[in-house]
């Protein structure tokens, strides 16, 4: 090990055990996440739920993904092709970038980056480019519907992310995420700013477009919305980032303001995961309640509340830390 | 009401023939022959007093088609019968579609059976047989169809203009509740136009019916509306009943009543999970799927099916009921009185479902009688009319119970007032319990091959989703002359293209939703 990182440098070596790691955590976090929706999901309509493979129905994911890996992968014939090919495969980067800057433990992080946040969000708002590619590549009218309400919402919803993203900078003052969990020691962020934790993390389920804002995928109206023309591994693509979006979007809300690895006793690393599962569990939940927005609702909801809710809170915050 | 009417009729339009007949009998009030000159005005005349059109239908006499008109009154009931005789080799007859928007449809069925051609019609395209025909199917003669009528197949598909484009909503899609068609006509998201596409399930029940005996007929109708089988099965044996003047025990309408009930219950609460799924919202529809599984648990002890029941004999029914179908039925309704609760919480009370329902899709009661809607949707526009109540068949005269009606006529009335209606017919299962007589639950010696005498008779029965009416005519023989059947759904959704006219698809989906449309009942 010694040798490996004198011929090849720490840094390389941290990065390639990095990303070795990120990608273990996705593919890990998916299995648990379709595992967990469909538990959870189960137990919330009177049902049980996956119970046949492994104890407790545990393998079943991975009797889905060898299901998912045996289909046919099928081009149908009228798409166009480059788009089509490139979408589920562009779709993972934003996803792994988002890995790479956040603090799993106080020792656990790949590499933090003095603006982290602003690598989060500026690869996060690349995320819609894949789905914009599914839309036009499948050459189908109900995906293109799907991806150009994609682009609308997460146009719309970006903005409340970043507005209520920033009195936390403000109060810890720094970009990076490290320096915003080690900020919280004593007393989480959610404290302070429970409005913007809020409207964080009701645009973040928005950014991920789960119920009630899953318009891009409506099946009710669309089908299958932007993912209608893709089957198999193709299809699996996009819904190891869908499940690996929703973990990200609850790391990084545990990052700004439920204080992180922080937290008593039980070593950081386990409180981060406890943390992120809650939020995760509660995307969930709202899945599996709520009836799905209308488009204009979800559009007037951020900008005409979402919005300036986040924008009077930055000032009072602003204001506040002035004096 | 009637004499008023008649007294009108006779001062206002003049050379009509007018026939009173015997209500019970026949189940119209007045009888009317038009000819083709003073068969606008006579609309024009009932659309002034404000009745709705509840069908047209056509009968082939071989001598002569009789074009069959019925309008009733959602206030007080007063059924009319017009006739129009017109001669079958070139049959022609003034179109009433711009008096009454529902006869557009209407029409346009009578026109690919009978080959009647409505003069001035808007658009004469099939309903139905898009695979072609060579002869109209319900004439009692060949008649071959002329190359003319063969032009207008196809004649469904839409031009795009610019800014615009077409969508095909279905006969595969998941919210359009099996295999009807909706040809959009977008602009962005926003419905410019919307044509449903019918005869995915046609499968001819009213050619079936003229060619086996009325015994022979009985479970089809089970199979025209797979969710209030029950209902339809009341509603074409007490049409044959009221033919042929079979008497009914007084048991056996008490049980018809429980029985119908429940699968109105067991059709409402399928509404509720369809219509949240159409929202987005997937959890109720395992909620009521448990409750509904309950209904059909004691449906089964009864009747031995789940689905498609065929329960009801003429004269009765298949088999008494016993103390453990009773048992059943009383752990049913403590558990479903407990329920409403549940859904209160989980649906009526929920923000984005109220954003989702409230003001979409609202019906006027001027456009629902125009249209001739029925059951719940026409009640959700503030018009409390229910064939169970002005029009008592089985044991509803001896049960008291109450009609809700809506306020506007929204999406969210329309949910408001089923889920009243499971109320209401809880209530009604508990009275009908509670004064269930003794003694036979079946009139003896009812001959298997019927022969009821010549006539006609139309009766109309609520099922979950409206107004059933079945019109037959009798010829002495053991088979119906002809049989008419007006289903609910299809003059409910009638009105849809109206409805989704501007709206958002997502608005779409929901009013279509909402109308609880099943679409084998459509298409017959």
């Amino acid at each position: 090990m010694d040798e490996l990182i004198t011929i090849l440098g720490r840094e390389t070596v941290r990065t390639i055990l990095g990303l070795t790691g990120t990608f273990l955590i996705v593919v890990l976090n998916t299995l648990v996440l379709t595992w967990a929706e469909r538990k959870v999901a189960g137990h919330m309509q009177r049902r049980i739920g996956p119970k046949e493979v492994g104890p407790y129905g545990l393998l079943q994911p991975i009797a889905d993904t060898l299901k998912l890996l045996g289909k046919e992968i099928l081009t149908p014939r009228a798409v166009e092709r480059p788009l089509y090919y490139l979408a589920p495969t562009i779709v993972f980067i934003p996803v792994l970038v988002s890995f790479i800057v956040i603090p799993f433990d106080s020792y656990l992080q790949v590499k933090d980056i003095n603006v982290g946040i602003l690598v989060i969000l500026a690869f996060s708002s690349l995320s819609v480019l894949s789905i914009l590619f599914a839309g036009w590549g499948s050459n189908n009218k109900y995906s293109l519907i799907g991806s150009i309400r994609s682009v609308a919402q997460n146009i719309a919803y970006e903005i409340p992310l970043l507005l209520s993203i920033l009195p936390v900078i403000l109060i810890a003052n720094s970009l990076s995420l490290k320096d915003i969990v080690e900020a919280q020691k004593g007393i989480w962020f959610v404290v302070y700013q429970p409005v913007a934790f809020l409207t964080f993390f009701i645009a973040s389920v928005a950014e991920t477009n789960r119920t009630p804002f899953d318009l891009p995928e409506a099946e009710s109206e669309l089908v299958a919305g932007f993912h209608t023309e893709y089957s198999g591994m193709r299809f699996a693509f996009f819904f190891l980032a869908e499940y690996t979006n929703i973990f990200i979007v609850s790391a990084i809300a545990t990052t700004f303001f439920l204080g992180g690895y922080q937290g008593p006793i039980l070593p950081g690393i386990v409180w981060f995961f406890v943390k992120s599962y809650l939020l995760v569990f509660i995307i969930l939940w709202f899945r599996w309640t709520f009836p799905r927005v209308r488009f204009d609702q979800l559009l007037n909801f951020s900008w005409k509340i979402l919005i300036p809710v986040s924008l009077l809170n930055l000032l009072i915050t602003g204001g506040i830390l002035k004096i | 009401m009637v004499n008023t009417i008649r007294e009108k009729i006779k001062a206002k339009i003049g050379d009509v023939e007018v026939t009173e007949v015997s209500y019970t009998e026949k189940g119209y009030h007045l009888s009317i022959s038009a000819i083709k000159r003073n068969l606008l005005p006579l609309v024009h005349f009932f659309d002034e007093h404000l009745f709705y059109l509840e069908d047209i239908c056509c009968v082939d006499y071989v001598e002569y088609l009789e074009l069959v008109y019925f309008f009733n009154n959602y206030q007080s009931l007063c059924r009319m019968k017009v006739t129009l005789q017109i001669e079958p080799e070139h049959p022609q007859a003034p179109t009433i579609s711009h008096i009454y928007d529902g006869a557009f449809w209407y029409e346009r069925e009578i026109h690919e059976f009978f080959g009647v051609v409505f003069e001035n019609h808007p658009n004469m395209a099939y309903l139905f047989l898009h695979d072609g025909i060579e002869f109209y199917p319900l004439r009692k003669k060949m008649v071959l169809v002329s190359d003319e009528d063969k032009r207008l197949l196809n004649s469904f598909k839409v031009e795009v203009e610019e800014d615009t484009f077409s969508v095909n909503m279905g006969p595969q899609h998941p919210s359009t509740h099996g295999v009807l068609r909706l040809v959009l006509k977008m602009d962005g998201e926003y419905i410019e136009s919307a044509q449903p596409v019918l005869g995915y399930l046609h499968r001819m029940h009213e050619k079936m019916a003229e060619n086996r005996g009325y015994l022979q007929f009985l479970p089809n109708p089970g199979r025209m509306d797979y969710l209030g089988a029950m209902a339809f099965n009341l509603g074409y044996v007490t049409t044959v009943e009221k033919l042929c003047g079979i008497p009914v025990p007084e048991r056996a309408e008490f049980v018809r009543v429980i029985a119908v009930e429940l699968n109105r219950i067991s059709s409402h609460l399928l509404w509720i999970g369809a219509f949240l799924a159409d929202l987005g919202a997937f959890t109720p529809f395992l909620y009521v799927f448990d409750d509904r599984e309950n209904i059909l648990d004691v449906l089964e002890s009864i009747t031995g099916s789940r689905l498609t029941y065929c329960y009801f004999r003429f004269g009765g029914l298949y088999n008494d009921i016993n103390e453990s179908f009773i048992e059943m039925t009383k752990a049913f309704l403590k558990r479903m009185w407990g329920r409403f609760n549940i859904y209160e919480n989980l649906i009526t009370k929920n923000v984005i479902f109220i954003n989702r329902t409230k003001n979409i899709g609202t019906i006027d009661q001027d456009r629902a009688r125009k249209y001739g809607i029925s059951g719940p949707v026409v009640r959700s526009a503030r018009q409390p009319y229910d064939i169970r109540k002005v029009e008592p068949y089985a044991a509803y005269k001896e049960l008291d119970f109450d009609i809700p009606s809506g306020e506007q006529g929204d999406n969210f009335d329309r949910y408001m007032v089923r889920i009243r209606e499971m109320e209401i017919s809880l209530r009604i299962i508990e009275q009908a319990i509670d004064k269930m007589p003794e003694g036979p639950f079946r009139t003896e010696k009812v001959p298997k091959k019927l022969k009821p005498p010549k006539g006609d008779v139309y009766h109309t029965v609520e099922t979950p989703r409206g107004e059933l009416g079945v019109y037959i005519v009798s010829d002495e023989s053991d088979t119906p002359y002809r049989m008419r059947w007006r289903v609910p759904s299809f003059s409910n959704l009638i009105i849809f293209p109206h409805l989704a006219r501007g709206t958002l698809m997502a608005d779409a989906v929901s009013i279509l939703g909402s109308l609880d449309l099943v679409i084998p009942e459509i298409d017959r």
